[in-house]
């Protein structure tokens, strides 16, 4: 699991890659959170790189939408390949979070 | 911290008779299986995916009910999928429920009365003392389910153990039950062992309302 940040404007980009399980989601979620130091937090993860997400790497992610929705901020996903994209499907995560085609479109939806 | 096991078990009860609902026994076990299995993820000791069940650290708890069940998913001689996993556990699962209550009283969170009524029907009584947790769990749940706020993974596994259940009566009033339904539905599918155990308790009922001479 590798965590890049990059700030674009007032968005916090943030690319998880490689496998989010239960071994990776301490540093994940760390990660996640280092994005989230101002009040209402815009949050954009970038998930092109993740090629596998287990249970535990969804509860990652949801953590961390609470926290983002608990400081009044915005969070949306993008990038998720075929088979990120069918978990969030079956687990119904498609239905919680915003997840947009491209960068450019899921920074446009937490601005 | 309450285990989900002993969350569940609380919400079971009555809150006026302090009795357990009238489950099938089936679908009592596989609920408590399923509860033990939360327990065990959002512990770090098993990982799931679409297509198996992994235990990551098998690693003891110190706790009688979740190192019985890490106990079996490590011997599994097989590569397990969840609902494999939950059926399997769910053959072992009917002492957990006496299990939770004793550690329910231990901890001064009930008090056991055998009562008359429940001597004839040899069943105990339970009734709250402290019900502190139970409700708790109650205004956790409908402030997830009735408003869009996003659920934290103990809400997840809550909405999906209640659900499958058929407890929601015991936590929205009755005419929240239906426009609440949707959220649920929406809820309940976010934890894959959740949506496992909701699934076999479906076909429980499903089985029984079609044999009811099958045995439970």
């Amino acid at each position: 699991m590798e965590v890049g940040h990059r700030q674009q404007n007032d968005v916090a980009v943030v690319a998880l890659s490689g496998r989010l399980d239960a071994s990776a989601a301490t540093q994940a979620e760390a990660g996640l959170d280092s994005a989230l130091g101002s009040p209402g937090p815009r949050l954009a993860i970038d998930l092109t790189g993740l090629d596998y997400i287990s249970s535990a790497g969804l509860r990652v992610l949801l953590v961390v939408a609470k926290k983002v929705q608990r400081a009044n901020g915005k969070l949306a996903l993008f990038g998720l390949c075929d088979n990120v994209r069918e978990v969030f499907a079956v687990s119904g995560f498609d239905t919680i979070f915003p997840i947009a085609a491209d960068a450019a479109g899921a920074v446009a939806a937490v601005r | 911290m309450l285990s989900f096991v002993e969350e569940i078990v609380l919400l079971m009860l009555d809150d006026d008779t302090g009795r357990l609902p009238d489950l099938p026994l089936a679908s009592m076990e596989t609920v408590l299986a399923g509860a033990a299995l939360m327990d065990l993820a959002l512990r770090d000791r098993i990982d799931t995916d679409l297509e198996r069940l992994t235990v990551i650290d098998p690693a003891p708890l110190g706790d009688d009910i979740l190192d019985d069940a890490l106990h079996r998913l490590a011997a599994a001689e097989n590569v397990l999928t969840v609902p494999a996993a939950v059926e399997a556990l769910a053959t072992h699962a009917d002492p957990y429920c006496d299990q939770a209550l004793a550690r329910l009283v231990a901890g001064g969170i009930l008090r056991e009365d055998n009562g008359r009524f429940l001597w004839m029907f040899q069943r105990r009584r339970y009734p709250v003392v402290d019900d502190r947790e139970q409700r708790e769990v109650r205004e956790r749940l409908r402030r997830v389910v009735l408003t869009d706020e996003i659920p934290d993974p103990r809400d997840v596994v809550m909405i999906c153990l209640v659900d499958a259940c058929g407890l929601f009566g015991h936590v929205l009033d009755a005419e929240e039950q239906g426009p609440a339904r949707p959220r649920i539905e929406q809820l309940r599918r976010m934890d894959l062992i959740g949506q496992a155990v909701g699934t076999a308790v479906a076909q429980i009922g499903f089985t029984i309302r079609h044999n009811p001479s099958a045995v439970f």
